[in-house]
């Protein structure tokens, strides 16, 4: 009997640290996440103003955005934009497996390929706005070698621009592919390593043969986590470069958010650019989806 | 290797120099007086001290709130059993995926009614909220490999919960604690799009917001640009270079992005 009730004590005080714990984080994801969401997804159906105008227009914001707003032009930018990911990961597995060899400094190397990662991506973007501009160091190396022709208004034209952008976060991201990369690398036996190297493969067989094979897990993660980074996490790249211009030619989804809210007088599109912000969601839960299916599937077969 | 150095060192080089002689040549070295003008400017006119403290204070201010609150969760989720767990836990780690750009409108508006916007706790509550998922994640992993005697031990010894928690798991758990303090503290200084949609007034902004608008409006002191872009860049490098192995000895175990 005396047991039973210290056992209930005991159940009571745990349920009370566990209710306690959690209390706040539940609270605060509640009312800072999950509450705009509903409120975006509502008012994603109306010609809300941010004020009082509010009234139910249907789908009439999504329908407009893809017929008459220039949402082929941004699904393209979208497009080209994640060329990065390819390139990202491609340098990423062979800087990862230079530092895994332990070339000499590598220490060194793996401290400073990790640099640009703790600049802020605004710097980085004002960084590269300059070293493109017109009058900057990349067009005067142009010029200086001969090749005068080819110093161009890098941001004129949204194909340059583009490609421009796409090199920034391909520089910036590089360190954080090799790094995540470099972790998986260090579950795999040396002794594979070692046996490759005896029987004569050379650095890119080791690379194409034994990394990318072994390290498909990791590299189906590294490759979501960018695609989705790249969906949502440009807008300091495109602010500090392009503004999204010239016009709509280099926006993405997430810098047309910030266009239809904030950067054209305040509040005017607000029902609008929550349509926008609901497409994006949408298209984010989908490749997260997608990588979760993928991990089951890898843990059915591990 | 050069190519993740090279803009540190142009920044500092021109940014020493005067408008006429970047123009002349962006490359070489500073000839003549190194122009401290452009630092002196930037402390004097662009006030880059109180920028520095406004976003010093959100930084902190948020990793500090972050580790209290998700240092409880995490012991909660990692040795707690209860039914219903996994759904609560799924449901926290699912808010992870929901990008900044879809609830920032909304949380205008409620910032707004709640008489927040143009104060630090705007951003601070945003970013509380961002980053609580992943660091829950981290540090949930990291306390699921503590032992379960030690923790049983400790009980037994008749510590609380708050002694278990400040006896065994902060001490076993300190490399995620660690790294998370690292991590989101030069994550929520270097963040541009909160703070600059939550921060209008002048002597509230943070480096990165006022340094976005210095970029846009002075564009013909490119030597002074350079001076701001590079100061704002220091104080996150400096955190980086001192626990440069922690953070990347942490990455390499729990991906976080």
């Amino acid at each position: 009997m005396k047991v039973t009730s210290i056992g209930n004590e005991r159940a009571r005080i745990r349920r009370r640290e566990i209710l306690l714990s959690l209390l706040p984080v539940v609270l605060i994801l509640a009312v800072f996440r999950v509450y705009p969401i509903v409120v975006a997804l509502a008012k994603s159906f109306t010609n809300w103003n941010g004020l009082y105008r509010s009234d139910f227009i249907g789908f009439k914001n999504y329908v407009d955005f893809v017929n008459d707003g220039p949402f082929w032009m941004i699904l393209r930018n979208t497009m080209i934009l994640l060329i990065n990911v390819p390139l990202q990961v491609f340098l990423g597995i062979v800087i990862a497996l230079l530092l895994y060899e332990q070339v000499p400094g590598w220490r060194i190397y793996r401290a400073v390929i990790y640099t640009p990662q703790i600049i802020s991506a605004v710097i980085i973007g004002f960084l590269f706005k300059i070293f493109f501009g017109l009058e900057g160091p990349f067009n005067a190396i142009l010029n200086a070698v001969g090749l005068q022709g080819l110093a161009i208004e890098w941001f004129g034209n949204s194909l340059t621009a583009l490609g421009v952008i796409v090199f920034s976060i391909v520089w910036f991201s590089i360190g954080w592919q090799a790094i995540v990369i470099l972790g998986g690398l260090s579950a795999i036996p040396p002794s594979v390593f070692e046996a490759a190297i005896i029987d004569g493969a050379n650095y890119w067989q080791r690379a194409f043969r034994i990394v990318i094979p072994m390290l498909v897990r990791v590299l189906e993660f590294s490759v979501i986590a960018s695609g989705v980074w790249s969906l949502t996490q440009l807008f300091p790249f495109l602010f500090s470069m392009t503004k999204g211009g010239p016009g709509y030619e280099t926006s993405t989804l997430d810098y047309m958010i910030y266009l239809k809210s904030f950067g054209m007088g305040f509040g005017t599109d607000y029902g609008s650019a929550t349509a926008v912000a609901v497409m994006l969601l949408v298209l984010v839960l989908a490749l997260t989806i997608m990588e979760m299916k993928l991990a089951d599937r890898a843990d059915d077969w591990g | 290797m050069l190519t993740f150095i090279y803009p540190l060192y142009y920044m500092l080089i021109n940014s020493l120099k005067t408008r006429t002689s970047y123009f002349t040549n962006p490359f070489g070295l500073p000839v003549g007086a190194l122009q401290w003008e452009n630092y002196t400017t930037m402390v004097s006119q662009f006030q880059i001290l109180n920028l520095f403290k406004n976003s010093f204070v959100i930084a902190a201010v948020t990793v500090v709130l972050l580790l209290f609150v998700c240092t409880f969760a995490s012991y909660v989720f990692a040795k707690y059993r209860f039914r219903g767990k996994k759904a609560v836990y799924l449901a926290v780690i699912a808010t992870m995926f929901i990008p900044s750009q879809v609830t920032i409108i909304p949380l205008y508006l409620l910032f707004s009614k709640l008489g927040m916007v143009n104060t630090p706790w705007s951003v601070i509550l945003s970013y509380l909220a961002l980053f609580m998922p992943e660091a829950i994640l981290l540090m949930t992993a990291n306390f699921r490999g503590i032992i379960d005697e030690m923790l049983e031990a400790a009980e037994i010894d008749g510590c609380g919960y708050f002694q278990r928690l400040w006896n065994v798991i902060v001490p076993m758990g300190r490399a995620a604690i660690f790294l998370s303090i690292i991590f989101y503290f030069i994550t929520a200084w270097n963040d541009l799009f909160t703070p600059m949609i939550f921060l209008q007034s002048m002597d509230k902004r943070t480096v990165m917001v006022a340094l976005a608008a210095l970029m846009g409006r002075y564009t013909g002191a490119p030597t002074l640009q350079f001076a701001g872009l590079l100061l704002s860049a220091i104080p996150a490098l400096i955190v980086y270079f001192i626990f440069q192995r922690n953070i990347i000895r942490g990455l390499s175990v729990g991906a976080i992005k």
